[in-house]
């Protein structure tokens, strides 16, 4: 029965990897770096449920802070690159060529 | 069985020493305040003096011991041993060392006392003396090893110094092209000694790489071996001692100063093939062919120097063949196993060749640096004292009783023939009359008739007495140097008998044909000379074999056409098509390879972060692959 | 019975959100399906008996860190024409869901091997507000202002990034 649960946590995780690797949008891949996050969310919480113990709620929590706090700092970074380019490609920024 | 001492191993350290300090202070000082000459010269004389001193007391300790055990041995350290390979810096005195010591350090010490008024004015005057030191040193090692690697050492020490000394006057660059020949056609001979020492190791080293081992365990050689070893250490002292084929770097040689002629060129350098030969007596004697190849190779060398002497017109350059030709001389002598004849000629020879070259060395000085006769003359007058010790010099040269030349080379004459070498001896007597013709040619051209170059003339005047004093005492020792071997007395050839294998003959008949040979073509050759030269001769001009004979049968040119030219061919030949293709393109290959292997993963650097976790992704998948087959 | 019927609803609903996020080509139409994921979430932390994160999940995730994301997409008035002409879409995810296969089988038969466990309502305040602050006031004291700090550094961050510069144009 508990197995769902992780079994729906795999599925949206693989999702969220496959919106990072297949979109170009910033925003696309920025969301699904938060679905990533909810589906280890969503584990550590079933995991708690089974062997009882509240650590992986205070875990969970930990996780949402970390997810605010890289929410910030990446939307300031968009906003960044949209004053300098005024796309919001990701195929765009390739310095890094070569 | 002899005796073990400690001081031995001063004797080449004295000169060695002296070296390096002269070296240094020369090095340190030459360019800001130079030291005074003076200082440099006295440095110099030290070393070589104590030397000389310490090998006197050498003299006398080996006096005192019976002839049986007549060596004294000193052992300094080890240094090095690998396998049945055990070498020692080791020093053995034994007669035959004691007699070559004694010369060596004598005429050293002169020769140094002489170059001190010499080299005057020199600026690089403190790094002559460094090298003669350096020399000196070497020669020494050379001389007290006690076995052949140790006088190895020595052996390229002395090439080395001579090399340094030939170039001396570095600015020409003649000169340096000089000192090149003679280190290369040098190292060609050592080629040859390194091989004879190796065979030599190969058969009977392993009980001891020294003399007297290799003397007692000589028994064990077989004859093809043994005339291996012979043939192979005697390319070594046809370099080193200027013999057929590699004589050539012995007359351009002269480009040195003319106190290291002296030195290096007629006394103590060349003459150490001969030892080398005396040395190995006791593999010489078991093996007849091979002495008799060292004889004839020895007397024609003889013959072919002395036909390009009689035709040169540099003082110095007629001393240089008449060097050779005289060295042919000693060969022949050990190569009939006339080991001490050999040898006496060797010392005689020291002294009138230092003698000769010191003297042409005085009229060179007097008159500023002039080195062809036909534009000296007359300068008997001029020059009383150099001419009066070089006329000495020439008839001990020529082989004109009483002098010390005429012992030696008429010991040798007779060996050859009491063993049975009639043609050897022949051609030996034939030579001594060239001798005598072109030793006296020189003297009457320089010293007789009228001036030439009226203006040299009237500068010149004898040399200051730092330099006569040596040529006194060098004439002293001409004359009565040939005593110490008189015919049935023998006083040499009975003191080098510890050391020589050698049979000793008896025959008064032969004895006195052979004086008698020597004596005529000693007269006819001085003859000769005077008739065409006593009353004063204008400058030949050579024609036909003479003209041959003055540009020494173009040997310079053939050796230059055969051998030169192809070796630098195929050095550019290697430098141009081998190096380019074999040596250089697999290492270019190489680093094309990874230029290539850079371009071809330059491809996966796209700069699209997507792409990059694309890479990512990729890769965690085919490691699950493979981690999801091994659960189950 | 109720339970399980919850479940999948929930469940639907989220994979078709997390879909949605993935297939749609302007970021607010994606925003909006991760909106109903994270509210399908919410109601699966609550089946699973975690009261105080089912709560922080709608009120912090649903409602500050969504409405952030959205204000910021409305901020840059994005026009159909800025956003990348993506033509293989389709494409590239299908592929994507092929290169992800095999993590997602790993990711399987590892929660296969699991022991099962039936789900009831756990009583005891269980994930109740008291229990989960005790455990973070005790033993995850340190980790917990850690955080506080990475909050702060992030505030500041944010600060500077954004904050008033020259544009570079």
């Amino acid at each position: 029965m508990i197995h769902n649960f992780l079994f729906l946590s795999v599925i949206l995780f693989c999702l969220g990897i496959v919106g990072v690797i297949a979109r170009r949008n910033v925003f696309t891949v920025f969301m699904s770096i938060e679905l990533m996050l909810n589906a280890a969310n969503l584990a550590f919480v079933a995991f708690s449920r089974i062997h009882e113990s509240m650590d992986g709620h205070v875990l969970a929590m930990m996780v949402m802070a970390v997810a605010a706090a890289e929410a910030a700092l990446a939307l300031a970074v968009v906003i960044l690159l949209h004053k300098h380019k005024g796309k919001l490609d990701t195929n765009v920024f390739s310095l890094l060529k070569g | 069985m002899g005796q073990s001492v400690n001081y031995l191993g001063l004797i080449p350290l004295f000169p060695l020493v002296g070296a390096v300090v002269i070296g240094l202070l020369h090095v340190f000082t030459c360019n800001k305040r130079r030291l005074p000459e003076k200082f440099y010269g006295l440095l110099a004389c030290v070393g070589p003096a104590l030397s000389f001193i310490l090998a006197l007391k050498v003299f006398i300790a080996l006096k005192a011991l019976p002839p049986e055990s007549r060596f004294l041995s000193h052992k300094v350290f080890t240094w090095f041993s690998v396998g049945d390979l055990h070498i020692d810096m080791g020093f053995l005195a034994d007669p035959l060392s004691c007699l070559m010591l004694l010369f060596v350090t004598f005429i050293g010490s002169l020769i140094h006392i002489y170059s001190i008024g010499y080299m005057g004015g020199d600026k690089n005057y403190g790094k002559f003396f460094a090298y003669m030191n350096l020399f000196l040193g070497s020669m020494l090692v050379l001389v007290l090893g006690d076995g052949p690697v140790v006088m190895f050492v020595g052996w390229e020490g002395v090439g080395l110094c001579s090399y340094l000394l030939i170039s001396f006057y570095s600015e020409d660059r003649s000169n340096v092209l000089a000192g090149n020949k003679a280190f290369i056609v040098n190292r060609i001979g050592d080629l040859g000694f390194v091989l004879g020492m190796a065979f030599l190791f190969w058969a009977v080293g392993a009980q001891g790489f020294d003399y007297l081992s290799l003397k007692a365990n000589v028994h064990q050689l077989t004859p093809g071996v043994a005339l291996a070893v012979c043939l192979l250490l005697f390319v070594g002292a046809t370099g080193k001692s200027a013999q057929i084929p590699l004589y050539v770097w012995l007359p351009d040689a002269m480009a040195g100063p003319t106190p290291v002629s002296a030195l290096i060129h007629a006394a103590t350098m060349v003459t150490a093939g001969v030892y080398m030969v005396a040395r190995f007596s006791f593999i010489y004697a078991h093996v007849e062919l091979a002495g008799t190849i060292v004889a004839w190779v020895g007397i024609l060398t003889a013959l072919l120097a002395a036909i390009f002497g009689m035709f040169q017109d540099d003082i110095k350059k007629i001393l240089a063949y008449s060097t050779v030709s005289q060295l042919g001389y000693m060969f022949a002598g050990v190569g009939v196993a006339a080991y001490s004849a050999g040898i006496f000629h060797v010392f005689t020879h020291a002294f009138f060749k230092a003698l000769l070259f010191l003297g042409a060395g005085s009229v060179i000085y007097a008159l500023h640096h002039e080195q062809n006769i036909w534009k000296m003359g007359g300068l008997k007058a001029k020059m009383p004292k150099t001419y009066m010790t070089m006329v000495i010099g020439a008839l001990a040269l020529a082989g004109c009783p009483p002098f010390s030349g005429f012992f030696s080379k008429d010991e040798i004459l007779y060996s050859a023939l009491a063993t049975g070498h009639i043609g050897i001896w022949l051609v030996g007597v034939l030579v001594a009359g060239m001798t005598a013709y072109y030793t006296f040619r020189m003297i009457f051209v320089v010293f007789h008739g009228e001036p030439r170059d009226h203006h040299a003339f009237e500068h010149a005047k004898e040399s200051p007495s730092v330099m006569v004093v040596p040529l006194i005492i060098l004439a002293v020792g001409a004359v009565f140097a040939g005593f110490l071997n008189f015919p049935g007395i023998m006083t040499i050839s009975h003191w080098l008998e510890p050391s020589l294998t050698e049979a000793h003959h008896g025959s008064v008949i032969l004895q006195v044909i052979a004086i008698l040979a020597s004596i005529a073509a000693f007269a006819v050759g001085i003859k000769i000379a005077y008739s065409k030269f006593g009353q004063g001769c204008p400058e030949p001009e050579f024609k036909g074999f003479a003209a041959f004979a003055y540009h020494k049968f173009y040997v310079d040119e053939l050796y230059h056409a055969v051998i030169v030219r192809p070796y630098k061919a195929i050095g550019a030949a290697i430098w141009q098509v081998v190096e380019p293709n074999i040596t250089d393109a697999p290492v270019q290959g190489a680093s094309r390879l990874y230029i290539l292997l850079g371009s071809a993963f330059k491809v996966f650097q796209v700069g699209y972060v997507r792409v990059y976790a694309i890479y990512m992704i990729v890769g965690l998948s085919i490691m699950s692959l493979f981690l999801s087959q091994s659960l189950n | 019975m109720l339970a399980d019927g919850l479940f999948y609803i929930f469940a639907v609903l989220a994979v078709l959100g997390a879909g949605g996020l993935v297939v749609f080509r302007h970021p607010m139409n994606g925003a909006m399906s991760f909106v109903v994921t994270l509210i399908s979430l919410a109601g699966l932390y609550a089946l699973l008996s975690a009261k105080l994160i089912f709560a922080l999940q709608l009120i912090v995730y649903a409602g500050a860190i969504m409405s952030l994301i959205v204000f910021i997409i409305m901020f840059l008035n994005i026009q159909t024409e800025d956003l990348p002409k993506e033509e293989t879409k389709v494409v590239y995810i299908l592929g994507s869901l092929v290169a992800v296969l095999p993590i997602g089988m790993l990711l399987f038969k590892i929660v296969r091997s699991l022991p099962d466990k039936t789900l009831a309502i756990m009583g005891g305040n269980f994930g109740g507000v008291k229990e989960v602050g005790l455990l973070l006031f005790k033993d995850w004291l340190v980790p917990f202002e850690i955080v506080s700090i990475l909050l702060l550094v992030s505030l500041i961050g944010a600060v500077v990034l954004a904050g008033k510069r020259g544009t570079i144009k």
